[in-house]
């Protein structure tokens, strides 16, 4: 080819990619195609002058990526707080100066947007139970009211329960019940719905499969897997608890975004009543942050805020955030490692509490079988915390590993006096 | 004659057996495409949710952290296999020149024929225009779709508009398209009941072929290149059938429209003169590994394909002789018989009512895309199944018919229909309105 026909070429290459870049939005998400699908169709055709394009990282790994220098997200937009908590604290997002107008900062006690302005709750999914109605009924079973419903000896083996350290959604799951019922009671009520379930992983099935198809009839679970799955037609219900915990998801725009009137628009898209209602939609079924859109709600959405005035409790979200693999751990030794035999002793307990609902040596059996490796106090000790935090790819040094070890001593101890107990006042096992 | 009977005949077989219930599902939801065949054991189950995550999964661009989900790009169309293929349904075309592709593809290539009698790719943009790039790799650039409306009367006096899109390409990275560039639109198609047509025996499909056609009717089968067995092996997947089973038809849409490589197509979509696709770092060799592969294929195999709805409705039931009247069912064939299936046995022996013959026709100059794609010549295309067709819409409200996705409805569909299908177009326009209702119930009911 003549020079200067490589010439022209090279300006016209570099004229068309000018072009495509000017209209260029980032986004970093880790939200699943059917969300990103609405989002996409409806931002570009409300601003027509934008070209949405995604990035998709999982929390971790986005952490990693966004510290690389010359990263190239306008926007960052995802359900994981505590990201938006650290970037924030590093500096990474610019105030957001749109308007936020009609965007409560709490749902009753539960702080959901950041109190100084770098970033804003988006959306909200609520945890609570999904539920097969024709299993329940098949099983003469009530419909779970409360978690703690999920205690009782009638739902053994009908339950499944997310083991927060390998699901994303657990953590917050398992926090909000901690803090909604308190530390000690808390870990009793876990203990004993766990000694009823089937404990779920980070597996390819969803509880809303394994509720779906009546193999199991509840799951404990956040709301929108259950609920898009009931607006798509699967044959299950969704009940949430008196004190409903949430999970947010926020958007933010970067210090370093390059594109910052399509930084501007998206954010301001996603948070206005267009976008909140997109939330309503049979493929999300989140739950918007803007009050006034409820007003269009499908019928049978549950509404947060209304809930909230009937029901709330202050959830201290800065502590939940700080303790998640704290708490992880804690789960993991008392009930992951040692679920047969937390199974085994909750059977004999409960057998022997209906039994002889007054012998003296229930009392000490429950106290073994609600043995804590922590007290609350520690469990929001920074130091320990720390112990247990394996950020931005730093592996646990082996102080974690020999406290989990010394626990799950402890528990294997706990658990086989309690059931020794147990078994005692019914002369055998059960 | 008799095989005239025999397909008649086959026209009213159309109520589930007991074997075909377990291959097939009453799910009648926006869940209804994504339904396993029934009595999965535990390990298939494991095996087809694993699956079912990978074609759910947005690909992550390399280097990541979560190595076993990374690999999209360096050049993509989409970042997940359900951006197109939504709800395991099919896709549709933009509504207007602004509006990008989201479900859509344009396959690219120059006259002649690549070392295997397929589609000679460009030399620069390759054999797919892949509309993004990772950073750092510019796209190669848009489709912009346009339409001419065009009115069709009915008899009755019914009118109905069809549109007639057409391409302009805009924003070329690499350089401006030859005159002879040879194009072709592409809608997702459904991706459910496919184990099943992969079940279906090579000489049921070659005696269909043969099989005298009323109506000026011929269908014949296409040869393409298979990459494992390196040899031509009959084609029975894609718009043209240019894909020779379901592996290569899957791994095939990974590298081409999302940039993951995996062991059949171990190499990153780039051309040679694409420096800055080829600099771009890999996930891994391949990104998609044996396992996920395996997996993903399983899930595909597994997807039962949705009964038909309302069979006691008398208008349905009118509706088949209909489409058995004018046509239809000599290319749209409703039932077919599976072989013994090894790779997956549940499949095995089962009649299906697929509505297809897994042949190439000549559809007329009207849906013509001028481009050979291997022995299909550019007014070819292989008889799309029609089963599931009735719930499209439920589950993509914009689902398209036609391979460029123009119809907006199925009688949008059937009026494009032309060479071998004009016979049955001239019948659908003739008919009575009361007649055209009952027909498009029937196909509302698959």
């Amino acid at each position: 080819m003549k020079p200067r026909l490589w010439i022209a070429f090279a300006f016209l290459l570099l004229l068309s990619q000018l072009g495509a870049a000017a209209e260029k939005v980032v986004v970093l998400t880790s939200y699943p195609q059917e969300v990103v699908t609405q989002f996409e169709a409806a931002f570009e055709q409300a601003y027509p002058q934008y070209r949405l394009e995604v990035l998709w990282r999982q929390s971790r790994d986005a952490m990693s990526y966004l510290h690389q220098p010359h990263s190239p997200v306008d926007v960052y937009w995802t359900p994981a707080q505590r990201n938006f908590a650290v970037l924030a604290k590093e500096g990474m997002f610019r105030k957001l100066d749109i308007d936020l107008t009609g965007l409560p900062k709490k749902i009753g006690g539960f702080q959901i947007s950041d109190p100084d302005g770098f970033y804003v709750a988006s959306e909200t999914a609520g945890y609570g139970m999904a539920y097969h109605p024709g299993a329940l009924q098949q099983l003469g079973l009530p419909v779970p009211s409360d978690w703690k419903a999920l205690a009782s000896p009638a739902y053994n083996g009908h339950v499944v329960l997310p083991i927060p350290s390998k699901v994303g959604y657990a953590p917050m799951l398992v926090d909000t019940l901690l803090q909604g019922y308190g530390w000690e009671q808390g870990w009793s009520v876990l203990s004993q719905v766990a000694a009823n379930a089937s404990l779920a992983d980070a597996g390819a099935t969803f509880i809303s499969d394994d509720v779906g198809s009546g193999r199991v009839a509840v799951g404990a679970t956040i709301d929108f897997f259950a609920v898009s799955a009931i607006a798509n037609g699967k044959p299950l219900r969704f009940t949430y608890p008196e004190k409903v915990g949430y999970s947010p998801a926020h958007v933010a725009i970067f210090h370093e975004a390059t594109h910052i009137d399509g930084a501007k628009a998206f954010t301001s898209f996603v948070l206005s009543e267009q976008g909140q209602k997109l939330l309503f939609h049979a493929d999300i079924r989140k739950l918007p942050v803007r009050p006034a859109v409820y007003a269009d709600k499908p019928d049978g959405y549950f509404d947060p805020f209304a809930a909230a005035q009937r029901a709330s409790y202050n959830y201290d979200m800065a502590s939940g955030l700080a303790r998640q693999e704290l708490v992880g751990a804690v789960f993991d030794t008392l009930i992951m490692r040692h679920h047969d035999a937390l199974k085994t002793m909750w059977v004999a307990l409960h057998s022997a509490e209906q039994k002889a609902p007054n012998d003296p040596n229930l009392q000490e059996a429950r106290r073994h079988a609600n043995w804590l490796p922590i007290t609350a106090a520690q469990a929001n000790d920074a130091t320990l915390q720390q112990i247990f935090i394996s950020r931005d790819g730093i592996k646990r040094d082996g102080s974690a590993e020999k406290l989990e070890q010394q626990w799950d001593a402890e528990v294997v101890r706990n658990y086989a006096q309690a059931t020794q107990l147990a078994e005692a006042v019914l002369g055998g096992k059960p | 004659m008799k095989q005239y009977i025999l397909l008649a005949a086959l026209a009213f077989n159309f109520h589930a057996s007991a074997d075909e219930a377990a291959v097939t599902t009453s799910d009648a939801s926006r869940e209804a495409y994504a339904q396993p065949v029934s009595a999965l054991s535990e390990v298939d189950r494991a095996r087809f949710f694993k699956g079912r995550g990978l074609v759910r999964q947005i690909w992550v661009i390399p280097p990541s952290e979560n190595r076993e989900i990374a690999g999209l790009g360096p050049l993509y169309n989409r970042i997940s296999c359900i951006a197109c293929h939504a709800g395991n349904g099919r896709g549709f075309s933009p509504a207007t020149a602004n509006e990008p592709m989201r479900s859509m593809l344009v396959r690219l290539s120059i006259p002649g024929a690549d070392a295997h009698g397929g589609p000679k790719p460009h030399p620069a943009y390759g054999g797919q225009l892949n509309e993004n790039g990772v950073p750092g790799v510019p796209g190669e650039g848009r489709a912009e779709v346009r339409y001419t409306e065009q009115a069709v009367t009915l008899n009755g006096g019914e009118q109905v508009n069809l549109r007639k899109p057409s391409l302009t390409f805009v924003d070329l990275a690499y350089g401006p398209f030859p005159s002879d560039m040879l194009t072709s639109p592409r809608i997702a198609p459904p991706i459910f009941g496919l184990g099943l047509l992969e079940a279906v025996p090579e000489s049921s499909i070659l005696a269909l072929a043969e099989a005298p056609k009323p109506a000026g009717i011929k269908g014949r089968v296409n040869r393409v290149w298979d990459v494992v067995q390196q040899i031509t092996v009959l084609g029975r997947f894609g718009w043209k059938a240019n894909m020779p089973n379901l592996r290569q038809q899957i791994v095939g849409a990974f590298v081409g429209d999302m940039g993951v490589t995996s062991p059949l197509f171990p190499d990153e979509n780039c051309t040679a003169l694409q420096t800055a696709c080829l600099k771009s770092p890999s996930a891994g060799k391949p990104e998609l590994n044996a396992e996920q592969m395996d997996a993903t294929e399983f899930y595909h195999l597994a997807l039962a394909a949705p009964r038909q709805r309302n069979t006691d409705n008398a208008e349905v039931q009118r509706g088949v002789v209909l489409f058995r009247q004018a046509q239809c069912a000599v290319c749209h064939v409703p039932e077919l018989k599976t072989g013994d299936f090894a790779k997956f046995p549940i499949l095995s022996q089962q009649n299906i009512h697929p509505y297809t013959d897994l042949l190439l026709h000549d559809m007329g100059d009207a849906l013509a895309d001028l481009r050979p794609d291997y022995l299909a010549n550019g007014r070819e295309w292989r008889t799309p199944p029609l089963w599931g067709i009735g719930l499209a819409q439920k589950i993509e409200p914009r689902a398209g018919f036609l391979h460029d996705g123009r119809a907006r409805t199925l009688l949008e569909a059937v009026l494009w229909h032309d060479g071998e299908g004009a016979v049955s177009a001239q019948a659908v326009k003739r008919m009575p309105a009361p007649d055209r209702q009952a027909l498009f119930e029937f196909l509302e009911s698959l």
